[in-house]
């Protein structure tokens, strides 16, 4: 029987990026054929369903009804990965009531697939967190995600310091999302579509947009680059893995090249 | 697919004949009435958009409303031949935009042809700007012009073309006082070499014809280009030869 996989996205704090990176792992997977379900904490309004409606679900993750529709139903779900893009600040009690529930304890067992997602600010504050999160992450894939949307450093010119965060568990892997061009990301926003079907010049229904096509390069290099991220730390493996078959997940659709 | 050629002409060094290249290629096409635009990325010194303020528009392209202005007119549909003359100042930019959006495969789907006319120098920076350019657009057509007034020498192992046939223009050197007859806002080679001469042909006028012929020239070997990369390579080595022949047989 496939092993389902879990990936949670979460932050310490608002406004580093979060959500993007939710999306852009929305449409990996959907260019890799993996059928994939979202729980979106941003109750009651949403931010993540905004663009991936069909496959989004708004959720309090504080609720135990909700806990239930997301935990409860790993392995009735048609969907082999479930994304829960976590509210902002709400990470640590987030894998908190995971192990209070035995979900951790379930991926201990191996009887799931569970992936982090750790979207770091730049500030000392928020490098603090690594270590509170790391806890929970014993048995998870563990990724330390650096969006550089605001030209941050989380600093890399100091040495001692990046070491003392970024070198200290052996067991968590940077990913880097590059910045992606402010007017690029504010057509997305405007356009309300995945990345992947702004790339292809369609609005939600599938119809022909309008958008510029120098945004859509944009956005399709920066895509592009981010993939590469994720293909560089395997995660297209880590879900066929959960899926008890390294071929499950199938090859990837051509809209967006890896950047040289 | 009917292509609609585009040109751009460009170089990384200043004072390299850039606009009186882009000039030529204007007055060559509307010399035979094809439908043409212009665009002019020189900030400082729109030269081509001051001459021919119908047909060229000048583009700033240092923030990203310059570069849609630019590039999503350039992508646009419309069977007319385009000239873009890239001020060197604009250089940098210019190619890393058209080359992070992924133009020349979008614009070559669309049935456009970038034609890039690259400007050679003596300068080794100019050089590994070919050079990187030719690595980073492995797909696009690149011609190098040779400006005699610019430099003498050539180095063919520098500036290669994209395709031996697509061969190297050669704009001839003039002398000074004509140079400055040419630079004149009023003069239109295309009207100079309408009207009538009664002294016979003047340097200006045989300069333009060689530089004209060797426009049509390319553009033939563009066109024969295609037909041969359509027809899965097969040779079509002598039709060139034989029409230059002919040409240098009538005195044109």
């Amino acid at each position: 029987m496939a092993k389902p996989t879990v990936v949670v996205v979460g932050a310490d704090k608002g406004g580093v990026g979060k959500t993007t990176v939710s999306r852009t792992l929305l449409d990996y997977f959907t260019a890799h054929h993996v059928a994939t379900r979202a729980f979106d904490t941003e109750a009651p309004k949403g931010t993540l369903k905004r663009f991936h409606p069909d496959i989004t679900d708004i959720v309090d993750v504080t609720y135990v009804p909700d806990q239930m529709r997301i935990f409860d139903t790993l392995s009735t779900t048609d969907a082999s990965v479930t994304v829960l893009d976590v509210r902002a600040g709400l990470l640590s009690p987030t894998l908190r009531a995971l192990r209070d529930i035995g979900f951790l304890e379930a991926v201990k067992k191996g009887q799931l697939n569970f992936v982090v997602f750790h979207i770091l600010g730049s500030s000392i504050a928020s490098l603090n967190e690594i270590e509170d999160t790391s806890v929970f992450t014993t048995d998870a894939k563990y990724f330390l995600v650096k969006n550089y949307f605001n030209n941050t450093t989380f600093f890399e010119w100091d040495q001692a310091t990046y070491a003392s965060y970024f070198k200290k568990f052996k067991d968590a892997v940077e990913i880097s999302i590059p910045k992606l061009n402010e007017m690029a990301y504010e057509q997305v926003e405007l356009a309300s579509v995945p990345f992947l079907t702004f790339v292809a010049n369609k609005n939600l229904k599938g119809d022909a947009a309008n958008y510029s096509f120098v945004l859509r390069g944009y956005v399709r290099h920066w895509l592009g680059n981010v993939w590469g991220e994720y293909d560089r730390v395997k995660l297209n493996d880590i879900i066929a893995a959960g899926n008890g078959n390294a071929n499950a997940a199938g090859p990837r659709v051509q809209v967006v090249r890896s950047a040289q | 697919m009917a292509q609609a050629p585009l040109y751009i002409v460009a170089s990384p060094s200043p004072r390299v004949g850039k606009t009186l290249i882009a000039r030529l290629l204007v007055e060559f096409f509307g010399s035979s009435n094809r439908p043409l635009v212009g665009y002019d990325l020189d900030q400082r010194e729109p030269e081509l958009a001051t001459r021919f303020p119908d047909l060229v528009t000048t583009i700033d392209i240092t923030d990203t409303r310059g570069e849609m202005a630019l590039f999503d007119r350039l992508i646009a549909p419309g069977l007319r031949t385009t000239v873009v003359d890239v001020g060197y100042a604009s250089f940098d930019k210019f190619f890393s935009v058209l080359i992070e959006i992924g133009f020349v495969r979008e614009a070559q789907r669309r049935g456009i042809e970038p034609v890039i006319l690259f400007i050679s120098d003596t300068a080794p920076l100019t050089a590994r700007a070919y050079a990187e350019l030719r690595t980073a657009l492995e797909t696009t057509v690149f011609v190098p012009v040779h400006n005699e007034s610019v430099s003498v020498m050539f180095e063919k192992a520098d500036f290669a073309p994209s395709r031996p046939e697509f061969g190297v223009i050669r704009i001839p050197r003039l002398s000074a006082i004509v140079r400055g007859v040419v630079d004149r806002p009023s003069v239109s080679f295309a009207q100079y070499m309408h009207d009538d001469r009664p002294g016979g042909p003047t340097e200006i006028h045989s300069w333009v014809r060689d530089i004209f012929t060797e426009f049509r020239e390319l553009e033939l070997r563009l066109l024969m280009g295609r037909l041969t990369a359509s027809l899965g390579g097969s040779p079509v080595t002598n039709f060139l030869d034989a029409w230059r022949g002919r040409q240098t047989k009538h005195g044109a």
